[in-house]
């Protein structure tokens, strides 16, 4: 099994896309095909899950900055290695998305009606460019993955998306491309200074890690470099003000698209910032700490008021994902360990909360085909496993202690504190309107009277249904009782994080050096 | 000058190697030729005749290219032409793409009711002018290739006798054609006149050691040679007569003139502008030629993606589209000959382009109704669920044109890019990545159409026949390939750029 053993990161990535390429060849005409087709995909998430499990539990947190590494030269001209690779970072998102496909898969056995092949193919090709994007140690082949997941989701919300999901579609796709171009330019030139540096071509990251890059003045290369990296992350977090792309495509992407964009491709931008732009460019990065810091609060709290006054479920949802994204970004570039894990946990919970709130939308949206909090209410009566369901992953959502969300904003919180004590105190604010607008629309949707008749028809949850939710429910509640657990796998790789991301503060001011030391000795 | 007033006997002689070399050409001519004497046998139907002659004759003349691609280059006819890797190499380039649009014409001819077995025999005589060009050293051939090449496709363009549109094209073409010719030779003239040589090494080592003859008129003759490069590849300002062309030639022969043409003008290009333009004439003419080349790409881009933008006949979008990739490939000359990489990225780009650019072309072949109806972007309105295959070849063709990975157009865009920042063409670069974004846009509505509208009107009757079946297959194969391993290709353009 050496073969096998070495190469378990590939066979992680590259499963379901093989899977799904068999997938295809399955008739679809029938009913009978149909059926053999979920099964079939589900079995192959599945599959993906089991893998990435034996990934799990080979990992160890003390050992090596990247582990179960793979490298094979793939483009020797320039210097381009299909390097795969993990540390504690990467794992949990890993596992975060193979955790959820099967999930998704689950959930969308009903909702989805027409061209069922395409949609499973494309889920599943999907995985395998995200779990590349995570697992690559070399800046093209991440660039690869990461551009390549614009076509399934494309795919995803084009065709089996709402009403207007073509412009959704097209709208996420440039977005999310201009960005990225911009920072392919950055990778020229990044990769562009190493010849120079040392002689040879590179794009492995930790070659590219000991890149020195002049600093100094706004206008300097390490600078514009940051900035083009940041476009692209940012776009993708996404940041205020580059979030409009996000209310648009969530809601109209089919549910397995929305649960998969929030509560993965949305953390790319973080592991984004994380893998790249940081430890990149450190001194850009305490140069810019502040602008980031202001745009995370205002997005924490922008994202928070406009969720209020959304009449629709999903849109409500959605800008709720802007509000928490923007704790994330506050926490990173807080540069202290409590913030940056915070972050961290942030990511992960926010990906296991908002994912079950679009699934729950989804559920409710199947039954009634509307998503308008107005066409609700009293639901709690025909619904109570639902809305016992629905209020966990509210709780969830608005960070109550003891859920998930709790842990990661109270770190966040608490990191940045140190660093602005303003920010956070604005910051503060998005935790309450986030308890208003989820629990305000809880209330609309599952108490008072039934106002509407179709609502007495409901039916409760299906045991599919049922089998969707349960593991999320699990995991919002571990998540929230033994964060350890979590913690202790990406310890190690957050100090090496911190120490490669700090470095910037260090050389930037003498005030802020004696305050980055005092942090690092807690 | 002496040995220009009698012909010397060695002249006339082959030495075996020399004999050797030549055999590609020798088979594609005498391919064409019996093409030409099958195609008048009235006993027989000679539409399948010429047509297997003719595919045969690209096969073999390509297994022949194949086998001297390791061939040190070898000079022949007294220095007016040489054969190397990097002819042979783009001689496979040519006859792929003959052989493409062979295999996509059958069927369409028999459509159009144009099956005359003039058309098989013209292409090859197109793809023999291809292969001349590329391999020639000395601008008179260049010009005899040129023409070989162009006079076959001025027929070609018109070939839709009945046709109003493909008359006009054709009429449009050839004059412009002409002119642009004449404004080479004329260039020609102006260089032989001012340094007394013909073969582009001898101008140039000539200019070299002479700087004295770096004239006005020589500069001027350097000049007019470029323009003619320019109009062959349409980048704006020559590109007018581009769109009425494309738009007015039968399908397959826009698919051919969109690849085989550019790639060989392209190849040529190269082959000059390392010879004449390439070494350091003067610091006057180098200046100028990059600032001529450089305004050239930057207007080649932006005219041609945002026009395309506006486009909502695909045969039209994808005309506009080349234009904008010719400007892309300036960027690889430009850049080639102060960038470490060289011109290997430009290379690589030829090879990628024609593989999606011919895919693509095939397919609206396969498409299109009679008189080349059918192509307008609603027409194409839920083809992924008649026909999926052809809609997932054709995406992956316009994803790869669009430069997404993983297909060649990806990895040819970033190393053409990479190539342009070693040049230190930052601001070019920024101005290709967004002219890039913005050529997104109008592929992916091809999408949108294909895939996200509901199909309209009734099933098409025709089924994709065998024949342009496997040359879909195989561009797709290539643009995939091309893109998730480059290495391979990569290596191969570096290897037959070493020769020149």
């Amino acid at each position: 099994m050496v073969g096998f053993d070495s190469n378990l990161l590939s066979l992680m990535v590259f499963f379901p896309l093989l899977w799904a390429t068999l997938g295809l060849l399955i008739p679809s005409q029938q009913k009978a095909g149909q059926s053999v087709l979920k099964v079939w995909a589900l079995v192959g998430s599945l599959i993906t899950f089991g893998v990435s499990l034996i990934v799990y539990s080979s990992f160890a947190p003390q050992g090596m900055d990247f582990q179960l590494l793979e490298s094979y030269e793939w483009v020797p001209s320039i210097g381009i290695y299909y390097s795969l690779g993990i540390d504690g970072i990467s794992l949990w998102l890993i596992l975060l998305t193979t955790f959820l496909m099967p999930i998704v898969i689950l959930s969308s056995f009903q909702s989805v009606e027409t061209r069922y092949r395409g949609f499973y193919f494309f889920l599943l090709s999907l995985e395998t460019a995200i779990l590349g994007a995570f697992t690559s140690l070399d800046i093209f082949l991440f660039y690869v993955f990461w551009e390549a997941m614009l076509i399934p989701m494309y795919f995803l919300i084009g065709i089996w998306g709402g009403k207007d999901r073509v412009y959704a579609a097209t709208k996420f796709f440039l977005y999310t491309l201009v960005g990225s171009l911009l920072m392919l330019v950055a990778i020229f030139y990044l990769s562009y200074q190493h010849q120079i540096q040392f002689g040879s071509y590179s794009t492995l990251i930790t070659e590219l890690y000991k890149v020195q890059l002049a600093t100094g003045g706004f206008t300097n290369p390490q600078n514009i470099l940051f900035l083009a990296f940041a476009l692209a992350f940012a776009i993708k977090v996404p940041l205020f003000p580059l979030h409009t792309w996000l209310p648009d495509a969530h809601v109209q992407a089919p549910t397995a698209g929305s649960v998969i964009l929030a509560a993965v491709l949305l953390k790319m931008g973080g592991y984004g910032f994380i893998r790249f732009a940081f430890p990149l460019f450190p001194q850009s990065v305490a140069y810019f700490q502040h602008i980031f810091m202001i745009l995370g609060a205002i997005a924490i709290v922008y994202g928070a008021c406009i969720a209020i006054v959304q009449p629709d479920i999903k849109k409500l949802v959605a800008y709720s994902s802007v509000s928490h994204m923007g704790y994330v970004v506050l926490g990173l570039f807080s540069l202290n360990d409590i913030a940056i894990t915070g972050s961290f946990y942030q990511m992960l919970s926010h990906g296991i909360s908002t994912g079950a709130l679009f699934l729950l939308v989804g559920m409710i949206y199947e039954r009634r085909h509307t998503r308008e909090i107005s066409a609700f209410g009293g639901l709690t009566r025909v619904m109570p496993l639902f809305a016992i369901a629905f209020m966990i992953v509210t709780f969830s959502s608005i960070a109550l202690p003891g859920t998930n969300g709790f842990i990661g904003e109270f770190l966040i919180l608490l990191g940045a504190w140190k660093v602005s004590p303003v920010l956070t105190a604005v910051s503060t604010l998005g935790v309450i309107f986030g308890a208003v607008y989820m629990l305000w629309m809880f209330q609309r949707v599952m108490f008072g009277p039934m106002k509407h008749k179709e609502n007495e028809e409901l039916k409760d949850l299906t045991f599919r249904e049922f089998a969707v939710l349960t593991p999320l429910i699990i995991a919002i509640f571990v998540m929230g009782i033994c964060p350890n657990f979590f913690l202790e796998k990406m310890e190690p790789s957050i100090q090496r994080f911190i120490a490669k991301s700090t470095a910037g503060l260090v050389i930037q001011k003498n005030s802020v050096t004696s305050y980055a030391a005092s942090t690092r000795s807690e | 000058m002496g040995d220009l007033k009698t012909i010397r006997p060695e002249l006339l002689t082959f030495s075996q190697e020399q004999i050797q070399v030549l055999l590609p050409y020798f088979y594609v001519f005498a391919g064409t030729v019996v093409a030409v004497l099958a195609s008048v046998v009235k006993s027989i139907n000679p539409k399948w005749l010429v047509f297997l002659i003719s595919i045969l004759t690209c096969i073999a003349g390509i297994c022949s290219a194949w086998n001297f691609l390791d061939q040190p280059s070898v000079l022949l006819f007294n220095g007016m032409m040489v054969v190397d890797s990097y002819s042979n190499f783009f001689n496979i380039v040519f006859l792929g793409s003959a052989l493409i649009t062979l295999l996509a014409s059958f069927r369409y001819l028999d459509k159009e009711k144009l099956q005359y077995p003039e058309y098989y025999v013209l292409i090859l005589f197109s793809a023999l002018g291809m292969m001349l060009m590329a391999s020639s050293l000395d601008l008179i051939v260049i010009f005899i290739a040129l023409e070989l090449m162009s006079l076959a496709v001025y027929v070609l363009v018109g070939f839709r006798r009945a046709d109003r549109r493909s008359n006009e094209a054709a009429m449009k073409y050839f004059i412009l054609g002409s002119v642009a010719s004449a404004v080479f030779l004329y260039g020609t003239a102006l260089l032989y006149g001012s340094t007394g040589h013909i073969g582009m090494r001898e101008i140039g080592s000539f200019a070299h050691a002479h700087p004295a003859s770096v004239t006005p008129i020589f500069i001027l003759g350097a000049g007019f040679v470029l323009f003619g490069f320019l109009f062959k590849v349409a980048s704006v300002p020559f590109h007018m007569w581009m769109p009425d062309v494309y738009e007015g030639a039968p399908v397959p022969v826009t698919g051919f003139m969109t690849t085989g043409l550019k790639a060989a003008a392209f190849a040529t290009f190269i082959r000059v502008f390392i010879s004449l333009y390439g070494s350091p004439i003067s610091l006057f003419l180098e200046g100028h030629i990059h600032n001529i080349l450089w305004v050239s790409a930057v207007l080649t881009m932006v005219v041609g993606n945002f026009v395309a933008l506006t486009q909502t006949n695909l045969k039209r979008m994808l005309a506009y589209s080349s234009i904008a990739h010719s400007g892309y490939l300036l960027i690889g000359v430009l850049s080639g000959s102060r960038s470490d990489l060289g011109f290997t990225p430009g290379v690589f780009y030829i090879v990628a382009y024609a593989a999606m650019n011919l895919g693509a072309f095939v397919i609206l072949t396969l498409l299109s109704g009679r008189e080349d109806s059918g192509l307008n972007l609603h027409d194409l309105s839920g083809i992924s669920r008649r026909q999926p295959w052809l809609a997932f070849s054709m995406s992956v063709f316009l994803f790869s044109m669009a430069g997404i990975p993983p297909t060649a157009g990806f990895v040819a865009k970033y190393m053409l890019f990479y190539s342009a920042i070693q040049a230190n063409e930052l601001v070019l670069v920024l101005i290709a990545v967004l002219c890039s974004a913005v050529s997104v846009y109008y592929y992916l509505r091809v999408l949108v159409y294909m895939y996200m509208r509901d199909p309209v009107g009734s099933p098409p009757a025709s089924r994709v026949s065998m024949w342009s079946g496997l040359a879909v297959a195989a561009m797709v194969a290539i643009t995939l390939e091309m893109g998730i391993l480059p290495a391979q290709m990569l290596s191969l353009a570096k290897k037959v750029l070493t020769q020149l």
